[in-house]
């Protein structure tokens, strides 16, 4: 070994030891918000936002099911007790009443200063007649119980008003004081992390203390058959996570076995299988410790790449071995065949450099992983392999091989005319789909099982939980101001609910009003005695029993003087929780959200809203999926771009438009095939698909380069054609493998590139073969 | 009592009269009631306002002028009593009845009282006794005493079937 050699090996096992530090150091994630832009619209922030940690988000919806019903309730108000008392989780409801007294007292305790109904006119003695006259046809209802309760301190009836008003009316079914599902074979809570969505590590950990309460609640039962079920964007988030880990390390594993029989197969020597691994196995390495380092974590799907790397990376090696003739060295063979190794390199990099501009981190992600992993393996295949090599060292691949692949290349050129029917069938099909070929729905993205989506669906029905679709947005400097704005909001949209277009309507200033208003509201109510004065006018004629209003007339008076409410006097009811998902601060102000209910004309109510400023209506769904168009759209952009750059790079560095068209022809023959292929089986194509193309330009492009004639000419044709039939298996073996995998990211991008990458390879003989014929 | 079960369709008129502490004069209300046979409630209350009661399963329907609200049962729990006491009174279902209140059974067929106290503490707190009277298959009076001194006698008056 030559000095300037340990020098490089030196280097290569310092580096790798450093990579493979980082790596194991690294955080993964695999939320879906990797896919969403990095620098979103206002709009597409707030639905940014919302998946990664909104309320929304952070919801865990459980379910307990398999045992007799009074079991399941004693598990249900077992679990939630020894939930409340978790740090990890911010509320803890499975319907029983006692839970929610918290707010209840805080309603009360508050109730002219946050009832709208609290007016000037309320308080007049013709005001307070009405509100008499009303208690007294209460109390002949079916309420009447609880009016007659309530009636000395609060004849008015702000607090009932308040409960209305924020109290969505059908909760869950109940049974024995839980919440059931309405078949009454499932015990139903809804519980809420503190942490945010998207942080899978506490997810996590909520998820496991949720197991670990409800085995400890069961054992205690003796309720072995009993089972848990917990669902949520969290849920997902972990078991995706979870799965994409398990998928990724089972496809790897399997990977790397099948190629390492075929390299065995074809090399007959494990000392050069070892070698031809080492540079993929450095690449991975690189790869995740550099995404790891650029972008602070590094996503499954990134990870997923491992695998396909591998099939990849050990390319280079293989052209070095199998053209190595016995007799010849290692770094002779590396002098001829480098300069189109080099441009191979050179033109996939160039292909991945496009994903790398994307906004969307995980597109980014996997840019920055293939292009240092493709030169971290390019570079260790040119100064460290050698170095490795013993002298004299060299393969034989099996002959029969060479001149099997020879004989058969020989006669491709026939196929050109069928090859060329194919093409031109593929574009007609393509052509008549249109757009229909893409799935433009964000969903397309989740890495969430059919079956999971149909349970969370099933219990967020059968709970009632806020599934929210269309949002008003205020936005204003301060938290007062945009309380204000709220209100605003507020009246308008109480017109489109008495119109008919609007069901109802969430808001922070019904749990929270301004000061403004809460003053108005003191304001509101006269002095004592003009108060006592209008009640005995009013109370005139009635049958009530004398002085029995006198708590009505103290706690009003007291509410005049009362210090106005603010967030914090919220702390420890299920109302702060609320506030707090529908007011938020940001870096440049604060943030009202109004989540509308059944919303039937979202034309008119945005027409209500017009007339208010700084205010829009969000339709999430519609966000979400024009978000997904746009990164489509995107991601397709930056498809053509780095295909024209990696035509432009062939142009310059081959000097000739014919020699970079007969490199460029088959890939593009290739691209056509395999997207006609894809949407074959009905299915449409998604974003995924689209980078699996870009792959498949920069993997095919090895191998066309080689095809291409002057560069074929230069090499040993038996050799050149077992190094690509080599490469190509172990990159179908890599990509094929990974077509299983669970997660749709995985399993598109693998099923694109394994076949887009056969028929490059296919196509690219039978093109250089026709024109061998020719010419 | 077993001659109750076999009702299955029932109308009646009553006059409710309610004693409530918070008021001078007792509240007088009249309407109509009708049962259907298993589950099935209605109360409807014409005088002096105008409110339907639906009760089915364990959903509670209110409509005063014409708004509907759908609620649970159970969250209301003086009138789940009497829906309950009723219902399964007619339905002759005494094992229903003995698992929400200690029954005692006075009087002969001809003219017999029920007596109800609940046994679920949270019910006590609110409701003390329900006392159903009647003869034959007929159920002629109900009152409803609850915890805090308020009361409520319901004369039922049943249409010929």
């Amino acid at each position: 070994m030559s000095a300037a050699g340990r020098v490089a090996v030196l280097a290569w096992a310092v580096l790798m030891a450093g990579c493979a530090w980082i790596a194991w150091h690294a955080r993964y994630t695999a939320d879906v918000s990797a896919f969403l832009p990095r620098t979103p619209s206002p709009s597409q922030q707030i639905l940014v936002d919302e998946l990664r940690q909104g309320v929304v988000s952070r919801l865990i919806l459980v379910g307990i099911e398999g045992a007799p019903a009074p079991v399941l309730t004693t598990l249900s108000q077992a679990l939630a007790d020894r939930l409340a008392h978790e740090a990890d989780f911010a509320y803890v409801n499975n319907g029983s009443q006692s839970r929610l007294a918290a707010d209840g007292e805080f309603l009360l305790r508050h109730r002219y200063l946050l009832s709208p109904g609290v007016t000037p006119e309320r308080f007049t003695a013709a005001g307070l007649r009405e509100a008499l006259e009303n208690d007294l046809a209460l109390l002949g209802s079916a309420f009447g119980t609880l009016v007659s309760r309530l009636l000395p301190s609060d004849p008015t009836g702000e607090f009932l008003r308040l409960l209305e008003l924020l109290e969505p009316e059908a909760g869950p079914r109940k049974q024995d004081g839980v919440w059931f599902s309405p078949d009454g074979t499932r015990a139903l809570l809804l519980l809420q992390t503190r942490a945010a969505g998207f942080d899978i590590d506490a997810q996590e950990r909520a998820l496991a203390r949720i197991r670990v309460a409800f085995d400890a609640a069961a054992a205690q039962q003796g309720a072995v058959q009993a089972r848990l079920l917990a669902t949520g964007p969290g849920v997902f988030a972990v078991s995706a996570r979870a799965g994409i880990q398990q998928d990724v390390s089972r496809i790897s594993l399997l990977a790397a076995l099948l190629v390492s029989v075929l390299l065995l197969v074809v090399y007959r020597s494990p000392r050069a299988l070892l070698l031809t691994l080492l540079p993929a196995a450095s690449g991975a390495t690189a790869g995740v410790a550099a995404v790891s380092l650029a972008f602070g974590s590094v996503h499954g799907v990134t990870l997923g790449f491992g695998a396909t790397l591998l099939g990849e990376g050990v390319d280079y090696a293989i052209y070095l071995f199998t053209n190595t003739a016995p007799g010849s060295t290692p770094r002779r063979s590396l002098a001829r065949i480098w300069p189109t190794l080099t441009l191979g390199v050179l033109t996939s990099a160039v292909g991945f450099s496009a994903l790398l501009l994307s906004q969307f981190t995980g597109l980014a992600q996997l840019g920055l992983f293939s292009i240092v992993g493709l030169i971290v393996a390019y570079v260790v295949t040119r100064y460290v392999l050698p170095e490795l090599i013993p002298n004299h060292f060299a393969v034989r691949p099996a002959a029969a091989l060479g001149s099997a692949f020879a004989w058969l290349a020989g006669r491709a050129g026939w196929l050109r005319l069928p090859l060329l029917g194919l093409v031109v069938l593929s574009a007609v099909w393509l052509a008549s789909l249109g757009s229909a070929l893409w799935d433009d729905r964000l969903e397309s993205l989740s890495p969430v099982a059919e079956s999971d989506k149909r349970l969370d669906e099933a219990m967020r029905r059968e709970l009632g939980a806020p599934d929210v679709r269309y949002l008003v947005v205020a936005a204003a400097a301060s938290q007062q101001a945009v309380l204000r704005a709220a209100e605003g909001v507020g009246a308008e949209l109480e017109r489109s609910q008495r119109a008919g277009s609007l069901g109802g309507f969430e808001s922070p200033a019904l749990i929270l009003p301004s000061d403004v208003t809460q003053r108005a509201r003191q304001t509101a109510i006269p002095g004592a005695g003009v108060l006592r004065e209008n009640l005995d006018q009013a109370a005139d004629g009635l049958p009530f029993q004398p002085q029995l209003f006198e708590p009505f007339l103290q706690e009003a008076s007291a509410a005049r003087q009362a210090p106005l409410i603010n967030a914090a006097d919220l702390k420890g009811t299920g109302l702060a929780l609320r506030l707090e998902s529908l007011l938020t601060e940001r870096h440049d102000g604060w943030m009202a959200m109004l989540p509308l209910r059944a919303v039937r004309e979202p034309a008119a109510v945005a027409g209500d809203l017009r007339g208010v400023n700084g205010v829009h209506l969000l339709d999430l769904k519609a966000e979400a999926n024009a978000l997904y168009r746009s990164y489509r759209g995107q991601a397709l952009r930056f498809a053509l771009i780095g295909a024209g750059a990696i035509a432009l790079l062939l142009l310059a560095s081959l000097r000739s438009p014919r020699r970079a068209a007969e490199a460029l022809l088959p890939l593009a023959a290739a691209v056509l095939v395999t997207c006609a292929l894809l949407s074959l089986g009905a299915r449409q194509l998604t974003i995924f698909n689209l980078v699996g193309l870009l792959l498949v330009v920069g993997v095919g492009s090895n191998y066309t380069l080689f095809f291409e004639r002057e560069t074929f000419a230069r090499t040993d044709p038996q050799r050149t054609l077992v190094s690509l039939a080599c490469c190509n298996a172990s990159t179908v073996i890599g990509f094929g493998l990974l077509s299983l995998a669970r997660a749709p990211v995985l399993s598109a991008i693998g099923t694109t590139v394994a076949v887009g990458a056969f028929l490059s390879l296919l196509f690219g003989a039978i093109l250089a073969a026709g024109r061998a014929a020719r010419g | 009592m077993i001659e109750l079960g076999e009702v299955q369709h029932a109308k009646a008129r009553f006059v409710e009269r309610r004693y409530l502490k918070v008021l001078k004069s007792p509240l007088e209300l009249t309407g109509t009631l009708a049962y259907d046979a298993p589950d099935r409630l209605v109360k409807r209350t014409l005088e002096p306002k105008p409110e339907t009661l639906t009760v089915e399963d364990d959903r509670l329907v209110i409509e005063i002028q014409a708004r509907a609200r759908t609620l649970r049962l159970e969250d209301y729990p003086v009138v789940w009593a009497f829906v309950e006491s009723f219902r399964s009174t007619l339905k002759g279902d005494l094992a229903a009845l003995a698992r929400f209140y200690r029954v005692a059974l006075e009087g002969g067929p001809q003219r017999w009282q029920l007596s109800l106290t609940p046994r679920d503490p949270k019910m006590s707190a609110l409701i003390e006794s329900i006392l159903i009277g009647g003869s034959g298959r007929r159920i002629g009076r109900i009152e409803i005493r609850e915890a805090q001194g308020d009361r409520s006698v319901m004369t039922v008056v049943e249409d010929a079937q």
